[in-house]
């Protein structure tokens, strides 16, 4: 079990060095000149000889790029993530500041993904083809196609039309004020969490579908065992392994649909914050909030990974 | 002295009525995701016939009804300046199914053809691809894309390419693991035995099976660039208004003031999810009629 959990965190180790090698070279090779990415193309063509070169000076983009490279990592590595190129607040700051919401946002989606997922996948999979399991199915096939952000447009308009309600604008700490905190981030995973569901339930239908045909479960029914215990006890743990597997490759959905979704619900967190970033193309904020949020997703889902191997012995003894 | 007639075969089936028999038999087969397919081609149609379909220009303002409700004149209402929003949704389906339809045919092409070459080369080349895949999956994909977007600037070119990257890595994956299974295929061994070239080994004898789940990816890949480039184009990344798409438009609706108005939120949407879920089907339905071990796994 050490040797696996080892063996996966060296990996995710060079998976790591790997992302921030290639958010590098997007962010700062590929506009070919960082200015014309800050500036835009006729930002840029405005500035003089002289000013361009004062800016690259002041912005360390004179350095050879493994220099420039090497010194963004020793600055991650020191917990500095820099600053931004038009406010003054510093990206650790606005971090802590945000970074809490997104989070809450993000687990209260995977709690309600899987309470309303598992029931509907185990409703479709105990009675396949009947009414129930058809309407499930479309309902799930349904909300693969909606775009979660304009579901959230939909939401904050009809609460606004109907009830005059509109969530606080401004953000709320968890212990500070519980219900304000709430309020803001109760949409959002709303979204996010009923998008996940329709992929939970898809999955969850066709493995316990699977695994109720095995011969471990008829011989529960054979011994008698009441037919709702079969499916809790004996079914249901190892239909959920590869469920619990894509909920990690889920969410990446999450980190990257809290984007578009906190900017149709206004929530301040960090996806928002990405969304100004990119709006206003500062791209030293942006290269730091890309290798967050891939360095997250890849420990979420070692994370998963090891929480599998300690769930299923087959894993771990390989 | 007698001429000897020879016995007439059967004229070969022609291609062209080859494929009509197979689409007849979707249609017997898999009626509903059928219909769907013929929805989806009704939206291609539209994208295409869009300047004779939209009743006005999609730029054009009508300064005497703007931000006006849906009305007997502009069915969807018009935004804040004055455009006809039916027009513009249907113009956006031009940008959005260029965009997804280039995306595909660049990533998803892109990665299939690699994911050929790691499965048939296998060794040191498959390793280092496997490496960069996995670095590739790293980032949620919109997450990429929006990266890829800014820094190269707005643009049709950009966007088709900052989406294309992020499908690169599924081509690769799929096609990968299935030229693996035909590699140790009888008939692969009998080519490789009469010294085909290598050339000829993948694309004469792998490529052609390969067709099958390149299809079944493609077409679910169609509605994930949809999603994508609306996405973009909500965040700002996509392309540059005043050109409509479907992103734009629901952008400019949250620009347009606190309450923005329902119709120009509303019908946008609506467009991208009936797309989306015209690919997502038609491609389940192709998936179910090619490959029959995965049916009813949905």
């Amino acid at each position: 079990m050490y040797s696996y959990i080892a063996r996966r965190l060296a990996f995710g180790l060079l998976t790591v060095i790997g992302v921030s090698i290639m958010v590098f070279v997007i962010m700062r090779i590929l506009p070919g000149d960082p200015l014309v990415a800050i500036f835009g193309p006729d930002g840029f063509t405005k500035l003089s000889e002289e000013q361009r070169a004062n800016y690259m000076r002041e912005l360390g983009l004179a350095d050879p790029l493994w220099v420039q490279y090497l010194a963004w990592v020793q600055q991650i590595a020191e917990g500095n993530f820099g600053r931004s190129f038009f406010r003054s607040e510093s990206v650790a700051d606005m971090l802590a500041r945000r970074a809490p919401l997104t989070a809450e946002i993000a687990l209260l989606s995977v709690i309600i993904s899987w309470a309303v997922g598992i029931p509907v996948a185990i409703i479709s999979a105990l009675k396949p083809n009947t009414v129930a399991d058809s309407t499930a199915r479309f309902i799930s096939i349904l909300f693969l196609a909606v775009p979660g952000f304009w579901i959230g447009m939909l939401i904050v308009l009809g609460l606004l039309f109907w009830f005059g309600y509109r969530a606080p604008l401004t953000g709320a700490g968890l212990f500070t004020d519980p219900w304000a905190n709430f309020e803001l981030v109760i949409g959002p995973a709303v979204v996010l969490g009923l998008g996940q569901a329709a992929y939970i339930a898809r999955m969850g239908r066709s493995s316990l579908l699977e695994v109720i045909r095995e011969d471990y479960v008829r011989t529960a029914r054979a011994k008698g065992l009441n037919g709702r215990l079969v499916i809790a006890w004996h079914a249901l743990p190892n239909a959920l392994l590869p469920v619990i597997t894509l909920s990690g490759v889920l969410m990446g959905l999450v980190l990257a649909g809290s984007v578009p979704v906190e900017r149709a619900f206004a929530t301040p967190g960090l996806g928002f914050a990405m969304f100004i970033a990119v709006s206003e193309r500062d791209i030293f904020v942006m290269q730091n909030l890309v290798f967050l949020y891939a360095t997250v997703f890849v420990l979420l889902n070692i994370l998963i990974d090891v929480a599998i191997a300690f769930l299923d012995p087959r894993i771990r003894l390989r | 002295m007698s001429t000897t007639v020879a016995p007439s075969l059967p004229a070969p089936p022609s291609r062209l009525r080859n494929a009509w028999r197979g689409l007849g038999y979707f249609f017997r087969r898999a009626p509903l995701s059928a219909f769907w397919g013929v929805i989806a081609a009704l939206i291609v149609a539209m994208a295409v016939a869009a300047p004779v379909v939209a009743p006005y220009p999609p730029l054009k303002s009508d300064f005497r009804a703007m931000q006006k409700p849906p009305s007997e004149k502009h069915w969807f209402g018009t935004d804040q300046i004055g455009r006809d929003t039916l027009s513009r949704v249907i113009y956006g389906s031009q940008t959005s199914l260029t965009v997804a339809f280039g995306a595909v045919l660049f990533g998803t092409t892109l990665g299939a053809l690699w994911g050929l070459a790691c499965g048939y080369f296998g060794g040191r080349f498959d390793m280092a691809s496997q490496r960069i895949i996995e670095f590739l999956q790293s980032f949620p994909d919109l997450i990429l894309a929006m990266a890829i977007a800014m820094a190269l600037g707005g643009g049709l070119a950009t966007v088709i390419v900052a989406i294309a990257i992020t499908r690169i890595p599924f081509g690769g994956r799929v096609i990968r693991s299935v030229v693996l299974s035909l590699k140790e295929m009888q008939y692969v061994e009998a080519a490789r035995g009469i010294g085909a070239s290598h050339t000829r080994m993948m694309f004469r004898h792998i490529l052609p099976q390969c067709v099958a789940p390149f299809m079944i990816l493609a077409t679910t890949h169609l509605g994930v660039a949809i999603v994508i480039e609306a996405s973009l184009g909500f965040l700002g990344v996509g392309i540059p208004p005043p050109t409509p798409t479907w992103g734009n438009m629901l952008s400019d609706a949250l620009n347009a003031g606190l309450v923005p108005p329902w119709w120009l939120v509303l019908f946008p949407g609506l467009a991208i999810t009936l797309t989306v879920l015209a690919f997502n089907l038609l491609g389940d339905g192709i998936r179910d009629l090619l490959d029959p071990r995965l049916r009813g796994s949905v």
